[in-house]
């Protein structure tokens, strides 16, 4: 078991390596957040009482669209040099693999998100200090719900010509029980409102969420990778 | 009760029968694709294996 | 199945269907709130239904094919897939048609018609995928996958949305509250409806099933003729 966890650390670490050199997926995925963000502020007045309402949705339409860049690198960084069919090869387990790249991708989501929160805050006038704790706890469960849905949809895509083309399209209605339960979330926790058990109905939705599509993803990911 | 009651009853009834014929039809479509494809196929076989004797 | 099956149970839908529209526009008296429009009921819902076993089907077929690696399994996921979308189309658009007049509206995003449609553009999805791939088993071993989280996503979005949208109030229209006070014979109804739907989707997914055997024997007689 600690040997499982090791092999995933070890790609992850590996992963977060790769990025840290290039910078491509982040600061493409970066700059792309930062452009939507102005764009919204052309559809909505950004100092109206009503966008602070939709203030949470704005922001995981965002990090959902950005997200997706980082996401579609995952699996389609490994295929230059047969890189990808050496890792299946490789005495990692599929499974392992999908832990260690979903991890990678997790750090690299959560980065890219508490980059735009300020940038946010301060463009819309959104105090996201008030429940950070909270936030943070929300903005990491969905994160995880994310990226679970997307490395393994960017590994079912790896091979199509139509990657970049399919990957929004599968990943984003699959997405939706997460965005929703984190609009709601991120809505009220800005807004300062605490935890009520309204929102402890959509932190558990959020929580089933993560548990179902992990375990779902940790069982075929193994059918996936091997052909 | 307004008098597009009726018609737009006809729509729907209308719109589910041509949904699914249009469904039908792309079906039948696709029926008789395969089959011109694998009568095409069967006579240039036959046709290769004949010259080759 | 056997042609001849076919043919029989695609008579026997058609008679069907023809003695249920007959039944439903002079033997049922229109309903007292809404009138004609009711009717529509008579296909809307047999077409959900038709639509929900069809998905099931694809999900069931998809775990088979997974553990057997059988084709034939695969090729009734696909089948199942495309006939469940063409039935689902049915209900949103009658829905549609009914939410003009009742409503006054063509769209409203009430739970149940978001949920629809978040369902349709998953499996629309699903079909996308297999067209996108080529090589066979790879193309039945991703497209399995992707039904099963297809089908764990369409289950949690169901619930999901019903709680997004009861906290909106205002928006909480809901065909059900029609249903309530039903007639026992326009009940019968739907069910009877529903039997020729589904008699015509056993059809409709069996001649899918067919297509896809012949267009591998096609694949098959290609690379003999390359061969040759």
């Amino acid at each position: 078991m600690t040997e499982f966890f090791r092999q995933s650390l070890s790609i992850t670490v590996k992963d977060l390596r790769l990025e840290m050199r290039s910078k491509e997926a982040l600061n493409a995925s970066l700059s792309f957040a930062l452009v939507i963000l102005l764009l919204f502020s052309f559809a909505f007045d950004p100092s109206s009482e009503h966008t602070r309402e939709i203030s949470g949705g704005l922001l995981w339409l965002v990090f959902a669209f950005a997200g997706v860049l980082v996401l579609n690198r995952s699996f389609a960084r490994e295929l230059p040099n047969d890189c990808l069919e050496a890792l299946v090869a490789s005495p990692v387990s599929g499974a392992a693999l999908f832990l260690g790249k979903a991890l990678a991708n997790f750090i690299l989501l959560m980065a890219l998100e508490l980059l735009c929160l300020p940038v946010f805050g301060i463009f819309y006038n959104v105090n996201w200090t008030a429940q950070f704790w909270n936030l943070l706890l929300v903005l990491a469960l969905a994160t995880w719900g994310l990226t679970v849905i997307g490395t393994t949809f960017s590994a079912l895509t790896v091979n199509l010509r139509l990657r970049e083309l399919m990957l929004p399209v599968l990943v984003y209605p699959m997405m939706i029980p997460a965005l929703m339960a984190a609009m709601e979330l991120t809505t009220h926790l800005i807004a300062g409102q605490p935890l009520s058990a309204d929102l402890w109905l959509w932190l558990r939705l959020l929580i089933g969420f993560d548990i179902i599509f992990t375990a779902l993803a940790l069982a075929l990911i193994e059918v996936v990778l091997v052909s | 009760m307004d008098e597009r009651n009726l018609t737009y009853m006809f729509y729907g009834f209308l719109s589910a029968w041509v949904i699914l014929a249009g469904y039908v039809v792309t079906l039948a479509a696709r029926e008789g694709r395969i089959n011109r494809q694998i009568e095409n196929l069967r006579r240039m076989i036959e046709g290769k294996e004949s010259s080759k004797l | 199945m056997g042609t001849k099956i076919l043919y029989v149970l695609g008579a026997l839908a058609a008679v069907l269907l023809v003695r249920n529209l007959y039944v439903i526009l002079l033997g049922l008296p229109d309903e007292k709130d809404q009138g004609a429009i009711y009717r529509i009921i008579f296909f809307h819902l047999p077409a959900f239904f038709t639509a929900a076993l069809c998905y099931l089907t694809a999900l069931i077929s998809s775990v088979v094919y997974l553990v057997r690696k059988s084709q034939r399994a695969d090729d009734l996921a696909l089948s199942a897939t495309e006939v469940g979308l063409a039935f689902a189309a049915v209900n949103l658009v009658t829905g549609m048609i009914w939410a003009r007049i009742i409503w006054g509206i063509w769209w409203t995003w009430d739970a149940r018609l978001t949920w629809a449609l978040i369902t349709w553009l998953i499996y629309a999805g699903y079909l996308m995928l297999r067209r996108a791939i080529d090589d066979p088993s790879e193309r039945a071993k991703n497209a399995a996958v992707l039904c099963i989280f297809a089908f764990a996503s369409v289950l949690i979005t169901w619930k999901s949305i019903d709680w997004w949208r009861t906290q909106h109030p205002g928006a909480v229209l809901s065909i059900r509250g029609a249903e309530g006070g039903l007639d026992p014979a326009m009940e019968s109804m739907i069910y009877f409806n529903w039997l020729a739907l589904l008699l015509l989707c056993i059809v409709l997914v069996a001649v899918r099933m067919r297509q896809e055997r012949v267009q591998r024997e096609i694949d098959a007689l290609r690379r003999h003729a390359h061969a040759l």
